[in-house]
């Protein structure tokens, strides 16, 4: 490694998804130096909706009211689902200091509360979430109440379709109507892109000709949905604009990923990491992982544009993710991680990966397969032993849950990411102090 | 040699480098680079000058002249900055070369009038010569060894004058070395002297003195007796003293041409038969005046243009440059260009170089094209303007050229002047022609194209992105790049808009229809700006894979070209 790079740091993360940035976030929250290893790119899926937990049992799809109310369930019937090895505090906690964190980045959420909430998508389905932007939040409210409401969209945004939403919505909400207008400015373009509008939005003069364009056709209305392309960075400035211009509710409804809340949530994690001193390293993978017993260190060779960098951590943090964040990848006989070959607990045949029937309501028990941890969150190895004393896994990577069907994304997410950062800073007071 | 003959050759080779001289300075007055440069009559651009120059001697600017001077060009600072061999190889043969000619080729109205008693064959001068001659020899090897070791694979621009300016420069200093050497070791020339200053040329009365001469300043005898008695030493010494010590010094200090003079001992006798003393002085002389003649049209005329250009660089900060004055400076940048191929080792477009063949795009070439242009000589021949004209307008405006240039020309305003000649005299860039046509016409071209075009073997390997399906095969068309490209928003509000959004692109590559790509709006309009790569959620290289498509694009619709054109 002569004339390589190096650099070192406290915690290495790998990972930039939900689970790496809320990781690296909270890393640095608690002074710990941090470098974040991996491309963020993947939080553009995401729909800026943060998920805390909605479904339990999967097989029934049962609904509900109160996240915690259904941790509580969960952590009675399924005890080794990580977010059963939570307390209801800690995830308290640890939502509040997220969703500061990103309102302070200008990306702004309503007061979380206890309750899950109804939020309208662009499909006219209603999707149960947790916490919710503060320009969708009058969304929510008008669904509870459906008041006379009236629904915008563009002409050429393929994405958003106020009529199908409408429709479908039509039988309980007789009073939400829908209008198409033309952007302005962009009469001869075949196809419109959300984010190209976001943009377009943050002068104040398309602004102007957008909301005088609707005023004429708000009628009995009160309250405007659009499409979520309100502003990108400027989001919270040019929703408040839209409010007083058409001097009602508005709200934003969340478009099919990748969608402009997904940019901006991408965009506040990137501020927020890097306003706190995380070194990001976005535009890298680790190409190999290894651990100096005698030292106490593990060495990362992070491969990226420049070449390869040597990382000396005290300890990492794996927030790899599953198969498309390539924190798992499988073969025709298994499941393996990719970065160690750290044992995946998983069916024992390929067979026995998925049910027979696709959308079975209980879901596959390939979507549960996933590294075994102890209670420090630590990895297992192939003697039930921790992999390293100072390597630790979250998120989605981790065995025994199915965030999809349990609508628990972000929730697990941020919650092992802080219940794994509190044993990280534990593990490291013990070396610091020995 | 006769003193009628030397001054003849002198008069004229001093003549013919004066008129060389005026012609290649009213050059910079003269030649037009870029369109914006036709406008401005000579009359201007010399009233610039004179303003220019007028106005940085009476103001603080004179500092920074000095400064230029002193770091500049004295100590060659940005060459120091780039290459330290080069900076001391270079510095070695201003140093090693202004030394001789001073001390040396005008030591008799330079060194004579300053020191009293100066002789060429007395120390200091003897060794101060010999050390010159081998400071400018050893700096010219570390040149040629600085570029042999940076070899690029990419041949380097030079003019064939420039080597045989080198080369003659050699044979001045080899023929200089040898003549000495040969007058220290030539018996012939001892008796010369001993006839003049002694009045006597016989062999038996000289022999002190000769014992003297063979054992302590190297004279070849071939008829005297060894071992030599000391005591004849002793006489000789005396004589010595008394005829000869006055202008003669032992020439061991000649560290250079006293060894060589031993070598040359035994072929002494035969070389002062055929008077090799007299045609080594006339090779040596007339090798120095042919290169005084010719100096004007040699790389050793960046002697005149270098100063003269950091010196109109310092004179005033680059946006104080009117438009004649910039005119006159893309003139005399073609001449202060010492073609050191630094700009071509940072150039960003290096490896599409490479990848085309076409070395019009490294900045070291792209000048020689530019200069060819100027003076008319690019356009008899289609191929090789049409070659400059790819070069030229692939070129991205890093400005990494100017950055590293060691003498401080401003290549940037010199290329968008070149491009505006280029497409003033019908050599549109690649993204003009390509955008002629619809990508579509341009897929149906390549399919009725000759096979050897179509076949796509050796692009596999040139262009690794595009041809090898992992490196898309993640895309999933999730518009994230259509969704981030400056590109596509802009063309929401024009009428030209582009064909394919990036997305569609990659989706093109995915269905193995690359050709279908290579004419589109998108490939050739991306503005290089990265977003697209930057936020990719499943790490394809976006922009890499554009620019490669631009690059193999330029290659293979070329070669369809003049097909599409004729239908």
């Amino acid at each position: 490694m002569t004339g390589a790079r190096r650099d070192s740091c406290d915690v290495a993360v790998i990972g930039a998804g939900m689970a790496g940035m809320a990781t690296a976030l909270f890393a640095a929250e608690r002074g710990l130096s941090c470098i974040q290893v991996g491309n963020p790119g993947g939080i553009l899926f995401a729909s800026g909706l943060l998920d805390l937990f909605g479904v339990h049992p999967v097989a029934e799809r049962r609904l509900w009211r109160s996240p915690y109310a259904a941790i509580a369930a969960l952590a009675r019937e399924q005890s080794d689902h990580p977010l059963a090895r939570i307390d209801a505090s800690s995830i308290r906690t640890a939502f509040e200091i997220f969703v500061a964190a990103l309102g302070a980045a200008g990306l702004r959420y309503a007061p979380l509360g206890d309750r899950n909430r109804s939020v309208l998508t662009s499909i006219g389905t209603i999707k149960t979430t947790f916490g919710v932007p503060l320009s969708m939040v009058a969304g929510v409210d008008a669904l509870e109440a459906r008041p006379p409401c009236l629904l915008v969209d563009f002409r050429g945004l393929r994405e958003f379709n106020a009529r199908q939403i409408a429709e479908s919505l039509g039988h309980r909400w007789p009073d939400l109507r829908h209008r198409r207008i033309e952007f302005p400015g962009t009469e001869a373009a075949p196809e419109l892109y959300a984010a190209h509008l976001a943009r377009a939005l943050e002068s104040r003069q398309t602004r102007e000709r957008t909301i005088a364009l609707v005023k004429p056709l708000l009628g009995d209305a009160l309250a405007v949905g659009f499409p979520a392309v309100l502003g990108l960075a400027r989001a919270s400035e040019v929703h408040a604009a839209f409010e007083a211009g058409l001097e009602m509710p508005v709200f934003e409804i969340p478009t099919m990923p990748t969608s402009v809340p997904g940019l901006r949530l991408l965009g506040a994690l990137e501020t927020a990491v890097s306003a706190r001193g995380v070194r990001r390293r976005h535009q890298a993978s680790v190409r190999a992982l290894a651990f100096d017993r005698e030292a106490g260190t593990a060495a990362l060779d992070v491969e990226g544009v420049p070449g390869v960098e040597r990382v000396v951590a005290r300890a990492v943090v794996l927030a790899t993710g599953r198969f498309t964040g390539r924190g798992l990848t499988a073969d025709r006989g298994q499941v393996r991680e990719s970065i160690l070959g750290i044992p995946v607990l998983q069916p024992a045949s390929r067979e026995a990966w998925h049910q027979r029937d696709f959308l079975d309501p209980s879901g596959h028990a390939v979507n549960r397969a996933g590294l075994a941890i102890d209670d420090a969150w630590r990895p297992l190895d192939a003697d039930g032993k921790p992999v390293w004393p100072r390597l630790f896994a979250v998120g989605s990577i981790l065995a025994h849950q199915d965030w999809m069907r349990s609508k628990c994304g972000s929730g697990l997410a941020i919650s092992t990411a802080w219940a794994a950062m509190e044993q990280v800073a534990r593990q490291l007071r013990g070396t610091g102090a020995g | 040699m006769s003193p009628a003959l030397f001054q003849t050759a002198l008069y004229a080779s001093l003549a013919l480098c004066s008129l060389g001289l005026v012609w290649r300075v009213s050059a910079w007055f003269r030649v037009r680079i870029g369109p914006d440069a036709r406008t401005v009559a000579l009359s201007q651009r010399v009233a610039a000058l004179l303003r220019g120059g007028a106005l940085a001697l009476f103001s603080r600017r004179v500092f920074q002249l000095a400064g230029a001077v002193f770091l500049d060009l004295l100590l060659q600072r940005r060459l120091f900055a780039n290459e330290k061999l080069r900076w001391l190889g270079h510095l070695l043969i201003l140093t090693g070369f202004t030394l001789l000619l001073l001390m040396h080729a005008l030591a008799a109205i330079v060194t004579a009038k300053l020191f009293q008693g100066y002789q060429p064959t007395l120390d200091p001068y003897l060794f101060l010569r010999n050390l010159s001659g081998a400071m400018v020899i050893t700096g010219v090897g570390l040149l040629l060894f600085g570029r042999w070791r940076r070899q690029t694979g990419l041949p380097q621009a030079r003019r064939p004058m420039d080597m045989a300016f080198v080369a003659l420069l050699g044979f001045v200093l080899v023929s200089g070395f040898l003549l000495e050497a040969h007058k220290i070791a030539s018996p012939r020339a001892f008796y010369r002297m001993s006839d003049q200053f002694i009045g006597s040329t016989d062999a038996g009365r000289l022999t002190p003195l000769r014992a003297v001469w063979a054992s302590e300043f190297g004279v070849a005898f071939d008829d005297l007796k060894l071992p030599i008695d000391p005591r004849l030493l002793e006489q000789g010494r005396e004589l010595h003293r008394s005829a000869c010590a006055s202008c003669h010094t032992k020439p061991v200090s000649a560290f250079v041409s006293y060894p060589m003079a031993r070598v040359l001992a035994p072929v002494t006798d035969l070389l002062d038969t055929g008077r090799a003393d007299a045609w080594l002085l006339y090779l040596h002389v007339f090798a120095c005046f042919l290169g005084l003649a010719v100096l004007p049209f040699t790389l050793m005329f960046h002697l005149v243009a270098v100063p003269i250009s950091l010196l109109v660089n310092a004179a005033a900060p680059n946006r104080d440059f009117s438009l004649a004055g910039r005119a006159s400076r893309r003139a005399l940048a073609l001449d202060a260009c010492v073609r050191c191929g630094i700009c071509d080792l940072h150039c960003s477009v290096a490896p599409l170089a490479r990848y085309l063949g076409n070395l019009g795009l490294l900045p070291a070439h792209k000048l020689q094209a530019t200069a060819a242009l100027a003076g008319g000589r690019l356009l008899g021949c289609e191929d090789v303007a049409l070659r400059a004209a790819d070069g030229a307008f692939l070129c991205t405006d890093c400005g990494r050229c100017t950055a590293h240039c060691p003498v401080g020309l401003d290549l940037e305003d010199l290329w968008e002047a070149g491009r505006g000649d280029l497409a003033a005299a019908g050599l549109p860039s690649p993204a003009q022609w390509v955008q002629a046509h619809p990508a579509l016409a341009w897929a149906e071209s390549l399919e009725r194209g000759p096979a050897e075009h179509v076949d796509s073997g050796p692009d596999d390997l040139l262009a690794p992105l595009s041809a090898d399906r992992r490196s898309f095969s993640r895309c999933v068309q999730c518009q994230t790049c259509t969704n981030v490209c400056p590109v596509v928003a802009h063309s929401m509000d024009s009428n030209h808009g582009i064909d394919l959004t990036p997305q569609k692109v990659m989706n093109l590559l995915r269905l193995g229809l690359r050709d279908l790509t290579l004419g589109s709006r998108m490939v050739w309009d991306c503005a290089t700006c990265y977003q697209c790569q930057e936020n990719c959620p499943a790490g394809v290289r976006v922009a890499d894979i554009m620019c490669e498509l631009r690059a193999l694009g330029v290659r293979r619709l070329g070669a369809v070209r003049s097909l599409r054109e004729s239908s």
